[in-house]
């Protein structure tokens, strides 16, 4: 399989669960409303719209992660002369660590998803835990940190004048968890739209 | 005697969203750990060698250079069948690369194929060609040609006169020269042995054929 449609696997769970906690999340989930009774409420939609983001987003993290340590290995991954050569950016050693404290980006992703993860499982489990509106608030302040990372990134894309598919995908799960969670500060406001079952 | 118990009863909700996130990237760690076999990319002995960009002349022209094409990953230590790579990073107008270049292009020579004394691996020379931020190291692709052939080099000059490959490699100073195995591998620095030659790391560290 190709490695540029192998992203595809990534980048579909991500696009729905952005469509999930979109405004337009009520529409598009209304039929399955019945098969996934969480689906029902906003709350439902977007903690489940979150959890799909979440794991995409860490799963194609562990992948980049992956091909970063394939390329030092020696081996190449998705090498190509065109613009879609996630093996040039993956594979320098110099921009594919943070700046300031030489981690790898992929363990960063991982890292972060995972916790947006445990924000969304123990959402879902108690909405009302008393640490509710910190933990959204966390989620906002880590995605909204990503965004600038995504523009650091980005830059280094430009630069290289390539583009890493999967490096975007991962780029597009840290958007839709920032709208995702920025609609869950939102609604947590709203105290009975929040505890709506 | 009193004891309080501190009941939480949120703790369970926390722990156990804590425990699933945390086996999830575990087990993400562990099929990276296990499926791949990483080597850190530096200038280092036992470090991948950056990657080397830019526009080679190889006595006819200036083209792309592609520096992986030089290396097979698949190469295991003791195989005399791999070509290895010797680099030099210098600047024309440095006393010091001037005064090795002879030494520099009899080795290209004398650990080649094309030598019938010589029974070991090709050893691939290169030079990267930079122009030091000294007054009077000015420096351009003509005088590259000019210097290659003053030499009898037979060997690409790569144009790293933007430094670009220097800065990549974290070249303090020309000349600066390394020896790297077929797999990529750093096998010998000068910096990390200032007393040794590159020939006698060549004849110390390439597999040969047994006489």
């Amino acid at each position: 399989m190709s490695s540029n449609v192998l992203v595809a696997v990534y980048l579909i769970p991500t696009l729905v669960g952005f469509l999930i906690v979109s405004p337009l999340g009520n529409s598009v989930t209304s039929s399955l409303a019945d098969r996934f009774p969480s689906l029902k409420t906003a709350r439902g939609r977007l903690l489940s719209g979150l959890q799909l983001i979440s794991l995409a987003g860490f799963a194609v993290s562990t992948q980049t992660l992956w091909i970063s340590s394939k390329i030092s290995e020696g081996g190449s991954f998705c090498s190509s002369t065109s613009t879609f050569s996630c093996d040039d950016l993956l594979g320098n050693s110099k921009l594919n660590v943070d700046p300031v404290f030489g981690l790898s980006w992929g363990l960063i992703g991982m890292a972060t998803f995972a916790l947006l993860l445990f924000i969304v499982f123990v959402l879902k489990q108690e909405p009302n835990h008393p640490l509710s509106e910190r933990f959204i608030n966390i989620g906002v302040l880590t995605t909204g940190i990503g965004l600038l990372v995504i523009g650091l990134l980005v830059s280094y894309e430009i630069q290289e004048e390539k583009i890493c598919l999967y490096c975007t995908t991962a780029h597009i799960a840290n958007i839709a968890a920032f709208v995702g969670f920025f609609r869950l500060r939102r609604l947590h406001e709203k105290r009975d739209e929040w505890n709506k079952s | 005697m009193n004891i309080n118990i501190v009941e939480d009863e949120n703790a369970g909700t926390v722990g156990s969203a804590l425990i699933k996130v945390m086996s999830l990237f575990f087990i993400g760690i562990m099929i990276i750990a296990f499926t791949a076999n990483p080597i850190s990319v530096g200038t280092n002995e036992g470090q991948r060698a950056p990657d080397i960009e830019g526009k080679f002349y190889n006595g006819s022209g200036w083209t792309e250079f592609d520096f992986s094409s030089y290396f097979n990953t698949s190469w295991q230590e003791g195989d005399v069948s791999g070509q290895w790579v010797a680099i030099e990073f210098m600047d024309t107008d440095c006393p010091y690369c001037q005064q090795s270049a002879d030494e520099y292009g009899q080795y290209a020579n004398a650990f080649s194929v094309n030598n019938a004394d010589w029974n070991g691996p090709h050893v691939n020379f290169l030079a990267s060609a930079t122009e030091l931020s000294i007054q009077g190291h000015d420096s351009d692709r003509a005088e590259i040609e000019q210097f290659r052939s003053e030499y009898n080099h037979n060997f690409p000059y790569i144009d790293d006169i933007d430094q670009d490959n220097m800065e990549e490699w974290g070249i303090p100073g020309t000349p600066n020269y390394f020896l790297i195995q077929p797999d990529g591998i750093i096998a010998w620095s000068s910096s990390e042995h200032a007393d040794e030659k590159i020939s006698d790391a060549i004849l110390r560290l390439v597999p040969r054929e047994s006489v």
